[in-house]
């Protein structure tokens, strides 16, 4: 038997749902992972015909309660009903089987096999390449969906592999499709295509789609009802119909900015410290900077915010001399920097506390006393040999002024616990930072003591005459230090807030790419 | 979490793992080793005296043994070199033919006075096996071509060569009077080019190519550990995101490690040909490089623990040469061998496998 594995409408039949039922119903949902909160009792009710918007920044917790729909997370407490009918979604198959069908924002697709067999996975009985293709082509067509069965996955470029996923979930007629940040990585006339294909998803064939953004502009176009989610419960539902945009981005960001608690360390001073001109780049064939623009004077604080995919960690990565640019400079006092070239911005005095010090922050096998040297090994070293005495002189020192429980200078990395791993990383790029200061999510991991201590030094260094860009998607953190806050959309600069200025409002229409 | 860990806590102190498990292995290698010798008919007993009489029992065998180790000694150097960096190379077999071959070449065909035509020789073979894996490197970084693949298919274009070039009168092939058979080998190289060796029949024999393997297993040893080139290298073996953060360029310090890497296994083609056959033949690998490679392996890339290590494949190499003229099939050593590297690697592959599954480690 050739199928995509949906036992179709006679399973469903026989038990004759209520037609008018709501095509999903979730009550009371709670999701707790650890000691978070990631969704608390959450109710929610998708329609038929409907595109159903689920707006929140990050960690609001809507893919996880999508998760929860589509059997990938399994709920602590609550129910979901399908089509009227309460359901356990044990896993993916049994979501598939009810109709349920997620396109990822990162793409569960095989690289290396053609569209056609990454369509047929997942699917049951005899592999038929014919079929399959003829299949691709009909939903293709009837969608306007534009893809090639013979291609390589490899080959394709992000959008075309969107349209790959999306087939691959339409052709399995689900009742209900959701599609977790699908514009983030496409451009605008792709956008705008995607969410016509969505359009007729719903309008033509009566199936409910769940359409995940924090793009407030799509959503005030494309969705005919909006869920705000933030802190792992629902705020509001609005219809299309009384939808407000600004209400919207207050709604996401909170009521109420932390307040700027202690005034930004120092006044900025004229001199420019570091200067990113039409900065583009693309990772993994994802284009992830998009003409970013950006000054940071001396003795700055620059906030930046941004939802995930913006290109907060595209800036840090380039500052970390790890993304080469397409197009654009970079410039530290005045010096162009060559981006990408290893350890350059390094050596031009740029220090980074990455967001995630495992990847490009530590070694974890050598040892603290190595780490702390690892970008910079001329003050330890002598005719090109690393000096064991000065090695360990120094991180004895550092140890000391920056209380990193449980080291010694030849202690492994990996020993230590993740707070103190933190330290040292911020220790040896506190120390480097002689231009600029790059902090990514820095209190991400850390007990309130040491946020403290951290904030302390980010606002020392400032004083002293260092810009500093601090990446977060904390905006408590960006409110309590910054300066001046630059907010990123889609790879570039939308807008920019001085601690007077930024308002819930606007803060959030910025972060949802609504520039003033 | 945390609770989960002491209930996983092993009945056995940590710090004794280690040990146990390296002579739970061993212990369970060597009763296979003598079982299977049983089977096939012979005496446990007896094979181990065998081998041990082929290789420590006396000053004669005994430079035997450290002619064996000096090739495998000098191939492992270069095989820690490049694992440390995070590539691995595993064509040496084919690297040292090659090495071998510019040796014989150099020595055959330029002339030099005494003292030099030894260095010229050797330095033709080191530079013989670093173009060979300079190839892997340039496929490597230019065309991303997996070195673990290059480095091997090159082996074969090694071998091909050496045998075009042995068959070849106007390259290297020895010149015979006409009307005998002609052999594919080159002809002796003359005296001079010989590597000198210390000692005489029947004391111990040392050649001087054992004490330039000690001499660059000695200066790996000192370099990865303190200088600042072995400080990047091994952080770009253990993280090359943030080895590029820091400035190492990959391809200058992991290309170099392979070109090295490389260049050791030529030199111990040339130290095989100059200091012990002395004319170029197409066996003349005759597994060095295989073994070396995981003598390495056995050393778990400690560039000082690969002496002893090469010393123990050197004496089973040696010892297998003399069971083979008393009836015992060569190849149990060869099992042998191959049972040894299980054992020596099986307890670090587990705590590797344990490590990755212990729970609450941070995403990857």
């Amino acid at each position: 038997m050739r199928s995509f594995g949906r036992p179709v409408r006679a399973a469903r039949g026989a038990e004759a749902p209520d037609a008018d039922a709501p095509a999903v119903q979730l009550q009371g949902l709670t999701k707790r992972f650890g000691p978070v909160l990631a969704c608390a009792d959450v109710s929610m009710t998708v329609l038929r015909g409907r595109i159903h918007g689920l707006l929140g920044q990050n960690g609001a917790g809507k893919t996880t309660l999508m998760r929860m729909l589509a059997g990938l997370v399994r709920p602590d407490a609550g129910r979901i009903l399908v089509a009227g009918r309460p359901v356990t979604v044990t896993d993916p198959a049994t979501a598939t089987a009810l109709g349920i069908a997620m396109v990822h924002q990162h793409f569960s697709l095989v690289g290396r096999l053609r569209v056609w067999e990454n369509v047929a996975l997942g699917g049951r009985g005899r592999l038929d390449s014919r079929w399959t293709r003829r299949e691709i082509g009909r939903v293709a067509d009837g969608y306007g969906l534009l893809v090639d069965p013979d291609r390589r996955v490899d080959e394709l470029t992000t959008s075309e592999r969107q349209r790959v996923e999306l087939v691959k979930c339409l052709i399995r007629a689900p009742q209900v499709l959701i599609l977790d940040e699908p514009t983030s990585t496409l451009t605008p006339p792709e956008a705008r295509h995607l969410l016509s294909v969505l359009r007729r998803v719903v309008s033509d064939e009566s199936r409910a789609v769940v359409l995940i953004s924090h793009d407030l502009d799509e959503l005030a176009h494309a969705a005919d009802e909006v869920t705000v989610m933030r802190d792992g419960a629902v705020l509001a539902r609005r219809s299309a119909a009384e939808v407000d945009v600004g209400e919207l981005g207050r709604l996401m960001v909170g009521d109420q900015l932390p307040a700027a608690v202690a005034a930004p360390a120092g006044e900025p001073r004229e001199q420019v410290r570091l200067r990113i001109r039409d900065a583009w780049a693309t990772q993994a064939r994802r284009p992830v900077l998009r003409g970013l623009d950006l000054r940071v004077r001396a003795g700055e604080i620059v906030g930046v915010a941004g939802v995930e995919g913006s290109g907060q960690g595209a800036l840090a990565d380039l500052l970390s001399s790890l993304l080469p640019l397409d197009r654009g400079n970079v410039e530290v006092d005045g010096n162009p920097v060559p981006p990408g070239r290893p350890g350059a911005m390094q050596r031009a005095g740029v220090g980074v506390v990455p967001e995630d010090r495992h990847v490009s922050g530590c070694v974890l096998d050598m040892s603290v006393a190595e780490n702390l040297a690892m970008t910079d090994l001329g003050p330890v070293s002598r005719w090109g040999f690393v000096s064991r005495g000065r090695l360990r002189q120094r991180a004895e020192a550092t140890i000391r002024e920056f209380a990193i429980g449980g080291a010694s200078p030849d202690t492994p990395l990996r020993l230590l616990s993740g707070g103190n791993q933190q330290r040292v990383v911020l220790a040896r790029e506190l120390g480097a930072a002689a231009s600029v200061l790059v902090v990514a999510q820095p209190t991400r991991g850390l007990d309130a003591a040491a946020v403290e201590h951290v904030f302390a030094r980010i606002g020392g260094l400032a004083a002293q005459g260092v810009a500093v860009l601090l990446i977060s998607s904390d905006l408590a953190d960006i409110r309590r230090l910054a300066h001046r806050i630059v907010v990123l959309h889609r790879g570039a600069v939308v807008g920019e807030l001085t601690q007077a200025t930024a308002d819930p409002q606007r803060l959030g229409l910025l972060l949802g790419g609504r520039p003033e | 979490m945390t609770d989960r860990v002491a209930r996983m806590r092993p009945a056995v102190p940590a710090r004794l793992v280690t040990p146990l498990a390296y002579l739970a292995s061993f212990t369970v290698t060597m009763t296979a080793v003598a079982l299977l010798v049983e089977l096939t008919g012979h005496s446990a007993a007896e094979v181990a005296l065998t081998l041990y009489q082929g290789s420590f029992a006396d000053l004669l065998s005994l430079g035997r043994v450290l002619d064996e180790a000096t090739a495998l000694l000098l191939v492992a150097t270069g095989a820690v070199v490049c694992a440390r960096a995070g590539m691995f190379n595993i064509g040496q077999e084919g690297q040292l033919v090659i090495g071998a071959l510019a040796g014989a070449f150099v020595a055959l065909r330029v002339p030099a006075p005494g003292w030099l035509a030894p260095v010229l020789t050797l330095g033709a073979a080191a530079a013989g096996g670093a173009l060979w894996a300079g190839v892997a490197a340039a496929l490597h970084y230019w065309r991303r071509v997996n070195v673990v693949i290059g480095t091997l298919l090159l082996i074969f274009l090694a071998s091909q060569l050496v045998s075009f070039a042995l068959n070849r009168d106007w390259l290297l092939q020895e010149a015979t009077p006409a009307g005998q058979n002609r052999l594919p080998q080159s002809a002796v190289l003359p005296a001079a080019a010989h590597l000198p060796r210390w000692g005489r029949y029947p004391g111990i024999e040392v050649g001087a190519g054992a004490l330039l393997a000690i001499g660059i297993a000695a200066a790996t040893v000192v370099l990865l550990a303190r200088s600042q080139w072995g400080f990047r290298l091994r952080l770009l073996g253990l993280n090359p995101v943030a080895a590029r953060r820091s400035g190492v360029r990959a391809g200058l310090v992991g290309g170099g490690a392979l070109l090295i890497s490389g260049g050791c296994a030529g030199l111990a083609g040339g130290v095989v040909l100059a200091g012990d056959v002395h004319r170029m033949q197409g066996g003349i690998a005759n597994n060095l490089g295989w073994e070396g490679l995981l003598v390495a392996l056995v050393a778990r890339h400690h560039p000082a623990a690969v002496v002893p290590v090469a010393v123990l494949f050197g004496a089973l190499r040696a010892g297998a040469g003399f069971l083979a003229s008393t009836g015992v099939p060569r190849y149990l050593v060869s099992v042998l061998t191959a049972l040894i590297v299980i054992a020596s690697t099986l307890p670090a592959a587990f705590a590797e496998l344990r490590l990755r599954r212990r729970p609450g480690r941070s995403r990857s």
